[in-house]
């Protein structure tokens, strides 16, 4: 793709986001949705695989479904009171109605299903994309509408991280499985963003650096699958190393940094006398430990038997940019000592 | 100014020095001198066996008897342990018969395990188990005692598995451990019971304060006990098999001492016992059974040490009876009679055995009567005393023991059985005798017979002296602790010379035509009842193996670790959670359809839910 293009629709990713940020009308975070899928699309179909093309279709039709229900709701919100503003929005039907416009286009449980098939026909550059930076435009406008005991969200919740525990199970795809668990890590995030918002836009944080840090490694490596992984301890042996803690951190063990939101997203959880929800959130955090696990079992605790031209590609420079590698490595695993400094930084 | 006591108690203590120092050194130095046998454990055993006539001959002319009572080994609050031997009239008379009879069989040892390259570890062996048994009969206490229990038990085990790459042998010595195991519960039982109950295992307070509680529980364990350790019916089979083990061993252990010390337990605690009226009538019943079952086995079996065994079995099963009898003394009476003869028995087969090279069978035998006039004298000498032939040593202590049953009021089944086990008894010894050493050989014809060696033939003179001399000599000394009747009519007092003498009559016309015999088949299934012992080895060593397998591998194995542990615990988390992990992932088939039919009914439900 020449460079002009390509800056050009980074730009626009860029501004889509920021007019979602920004915006308290909902026409303006409508627009800046649509710029996000609009400018993304380009960038899916880049190589003109048919199977990218094909994501790229599937995804143009669900983002797009959820933005016009999210304008639906927005204009007739306008009709019945008479202002567009996106804080003002009080009535349990459109706030019910916006946030499962906005789950579909999170991709949370049940309207999950999109997201493995759409991260299956992406390259891992485009998949880092999709899985960090689009969540945030929805992800704002989730936190703005301020629903107050909604049962709904913890639902959507609990049903995310759930499903993105047992989907991920049966899976040897990479892509896949980093789609349920990008399910299962803003189910989280719903969970207790009707309680804290400065502790979902923690996990938020967390989350975003962890995937990148995971995309990013899968890239180094060239896997795709849980089969390539095998012979990645010979193409950087270092980055193998450090590869499960970056994994365990996502399924939130200690002392990694991934178990910072869920430790404090429980406490929150438990203050809010909301004991079974957060025991289940728990439990379900086991399942994607587990597939967790086998990616870093394949990659660094076994050896698979390899043949002698397999050893020394690890001698080669890596065409990859490393240093953003480094930073995010780091973030993910040696944060949890500063959890104080980030919750005093997220606090709104 | 000397006191006896003081006499004795240092004279006993010699005694277990003297038997302990050959152990000692052996653990303690390197190899041992070839020869050391004859140097060091047989010299041991004879001095142990003089010293032990002091304190015989001061108890007979005084009456000392001695508690010593040593250091306290453990304690609780309320119960102590310590080490307490006790040398009474029991203890002091059995001592010197059992050393004396442990010097004539380390003697004919000498000869008789001559060419074993381990003849030495053989002697350690037999050291240790007499230390043992010493051990038990001079326990004051019940641990004390159970300590010699278990001794003389491991020893049999090693001792029978000495030949121990014949897999017969290595099943016999496992066949002994585990019936006296078996006979272990009992012991321990009561031991428990006594703990609880009584808060003391020493003797004394244990008589004593026993007063007004049921002691049943514990005097049936205590039979138990007796039953495994004595070989009574029900946990006899090891008696006939410990057979495996050599001659010495089958001599020492399973004829004079090891097999009594269940006997000796209940004569210790007969004022337990005797509180008892059901566990009496156990005894005399099972004693009885046991007598007439195993004459019965050894009428048709073909093996001598076998037959020598059934017939230790059922001398045994005799002196169950007379505990049965409440007549504690005369059992200890016999006991001490049967080692003599016993073991003499015991060695003449070796004897026999050795110079036919091997053959233990008798029909293999025959008219060694000329080429081992000492091993056939004595053999008929033993022979004679076992049956009670008058005034020999068996007698003495047979015939009081059967006229205390006869003028007694107990039970006349186990009289009736006791009387012809007695029959039977004369039956096998002529057999035995008849098949042995009469008529003609039908051994090979070139075989080393021979007994010049008079490590053999000193052995046997001196048990010989002591089968004909020990009955005059043990009952004109001590005096009987029960009033014995003296008066009965002539038939009771005579009875059991009369029974013998028929036993011996009818085998004499069984025998004696045997070659103008029209009829040649005998009943065959009587004698195969009797040749396969009654049939019972065969069914419980099967059954009860099995069953304890079977319920092991239902219950333990199946039922707990595969099932509660396995299939309801961790596994069940993969059956429950895998159909769900499949719905999750077949999902996705690939169609938008799915997706934003989700979608729909997602905000159809939201919708709906927040109106209603």
């Amino acid at each position: 793709m020449s460079p002009y293009v390509l800056v050009l629709l980074l730009f626009t990713l860029g501004l889509g986001t920021t007019l979602a940020f920004v915006s308290s009308h909902w026409l303006l975070a409508w627009v800046g949705l649509e710029i996000n899928t609009l400018a993304i699309l380009p960038l899916m179909v880049r190589n003109h695989h048919p199977r990218a093309v094909e994501a790229a279709t599937k995804y143009f039709l669900i983002q797009a479904g959820g933005a016009a229900v999210l304008l639906f709701a927005g204009v007739t919100n306008a009709w019945l009171t008479g202002q567009w503003g996106i804080q003002q929005a009080t009535s349990p039907i459109f706030i019910g109605v916006i946030s499962i416009a906005l789950a579909l286009k999170l991709g949370l449980a049940p309207l999950h299903s999109w997201m493995p098939e759409v991260f299956q026909g992406l390259d891992l550059n485009t998949g880092l994309v999709l899985a960090t930076w689009q969540k945030l435009a929805p992800l704002a406008l989730l936190f703005q509408i301020q629903p107050a005991n909604s049962p709904l969200l913890i639902f959507l919740g609990l049903a995310s991280t759930l499903i993105g525990g047992w989907g991920g199970l049966n899976q040897t795809q990479l892509r896949k499985i980093l789609a349920y668990s990008s399910i299962a890590q803003l189910g989280w995030v719903v969970l207790v963003v009707q309680f804290s918002p400065s502790l979902a836009t923690l996990a938020v944080l967390v989350y975003i650096v962890a995937a990148a840090a995971t995309f990013i490694i899968l890239k180094l490596v060239k896997s795709t699958n849980i089969n390539m992984l095998a012979v990645s301890w010979a193409k950087s042996p270092a980055l193998v190393a450090m590869a499960p803690l970056v994994f365990l951190s996502l399924a939130g063990l200690p002392p990694l940094t991934g178990f910072m939101p869920k430790w404090l997203i429980i406490e929150e959880l438990s203050k809010q006398g909301l004991g079974p929800a957060a025991t289940l959130a728990v439990l379900t955090a086991l399942l994607s430990l587990y597939y967790y696990l086998r990616i870093t079992y394949a990659m660094t605790l076994t050896m698979f038997p390899n043949n002698f031209s397999g050893v020394p590609p690890w001698r080669l420079r890596p065409l990859q940019l490393t240093f953003p590698l480094a930073c995010l490595v780091t973030g993910t695993i040696s944060v949890l000592p500063l959890t104080p400094a980030a919750i005093a930084l997220v606090a709104l | 100014m000397w006191f006896p006591a003081s006499v004795l108690t240092s004279t006993l203590i010699i005694i277990f020095f003297l038997l302990g120092y050959p152990v000692v050194t052996t653990l303690v130095s390197g190899p041992v001198k070839p020869g050391w046998a004859k140097t060091h454990v047989k010299p041991a055993v004879k001095t142990a066996f003089f010293v032990s006539l002091i304190p015989l001959f001061l108890f007979v002319n005084e009456g000392v008897e001695v508690v010593i009572a040593s250091w306290n080994w453990m304690n609780t609050m309320t119960f102590d342990v310590g080490i307490s031997l006790k040398f009474d009239h029991y203890s002091l008379i059995f001592t010197p018969v059992a050393l004396y009879v442990s010097w004539a069989i380390m003697e004919f040892a000498m000869w008789y395990m001559q060419d074993d390259p381990h003849m030495d570890q053989f002697f350690k062996y037999l050291l240790i188990f007499l230390i043992a048994m010493i051990v038990l009969v001079t326990a004051n206490n019940l641990f004390q005692l159970f300590i010699g229990w278990e001794g003389v038990g491991i020893m049999s085990f090693l001792l029978i598995g000495w030949w121990s790459s014949r897999a017969d042998a290595n099943t016999a010595a496992l066949q002994a451990v585990v019936y006296n195991r078996v006979g272990d519960i009992g012991l321990i039982f009561a031991l428990a019971w006594m703990v609880t109950n009584l808060n003391s295992w020493e003797m004394q307070q244990v008589f004593v304060t026993v007063e007004g509680f049921n002691v049943t529980p514990p005097a049936l364990g205590l039979v138990l006990a007796a039953a495994g350790k004595s070989a009574q019916f029900g946990l006899h089979p090891w008696l006939p098999s410990a057979m495996e083990g050599p001659t010495p061993v089958s001599a020492l252990l399973h004829s004079s001492t090891m097999v009594v010390a269940g006997i000796f337990l209940l004569i210790r605690m007969s004022p337990l016992l005797e509180k008892s009226p059901t566990a009496l009538t156990v005894c005399l019943c099972l004693g009885a059974l046991t007598a007439l079952f195993t004459a019965c086995c050894a009428l048709t079996h073909n093996d001598l040490k076998k037959v020598i065994a059934f017939s230790t079995s059922s001398q045994l099963g005799l002196m169950m009876v007379t505990i049965g009898l409440n007549q504690p003394q005369l059992a200890f009476l016999h006991i001490c009679m049967h080692a003599f003869f016993k073991a003499m028995l015991f060695l003449c087969s070796g004897s026999i055995i050795h110079s036919l090279g091997g053959e233990q069978d008798i029909r293999k035998m025959g008219a060694i009567q000329r080429q081992t006039p000492w091993t056939s004298s004595c053999f008929t000498i033993g022979s004679l005393a076992l049956t009670g032939m008058p005034f020999l040593a068996g007698f003495f202590s047979k015939d009081a023991i059967i006229e205390a049953m006869t003028t007694s009021h107990l039970n006349a089944w186990a009289l009736i059985l006791t009387l012809i086990a007695t029959a039977f008894t004369a039956v096998y010894s002529l057999r035995l005798i008849y098949f042995v050493v009469m008529v003609n050989p039908r051994s090979m014809a070139i075989s080393p017979i021979g007994e010049g060696d008079p490590q053999l033939i000193n052995p046997l003179k001196r048990l010989a002296w002591g089968s004909i001399l020990a009955g005059l000599c043990i009952t004109l000394n001590v005096l009987p602790f029960k009033t014995p009747v003296m008066s009965m009519p002539p038939v009771l007092k005579l009875i059991a010379v009369i029974v013998t003498v028929l036993g011996f009559l009818t085998a004499l016309w069984l025998i004696a035509p045997l070659g103008a015999r029209t009829q040649t088949t005998l009943s065959p299934n009587m004698h195969r009842f009797t040749s396969m012992l009654g049939f019972y080895p065969a069914l419980v060593h099967r059954a009860t193996p099995k069953l304890s397998l079977v319920w092991g591998q239902t219950a333990a194995d199946q039922m707990i670790d595969q099932n509660w542990l396995e299939q309801v615990g961790p596994k069940a988390t993969v059956t429950l959670n895998k159909p769900l992990i499949t719905t999750t992932s077949n999902i996705q088939q690939g169609i938008t359809k799915t997706h934003l039919t989700l979608f729909l009914l997602a905000l159809i439900l939201v919708v709906s839910m927040i109106i209603f």
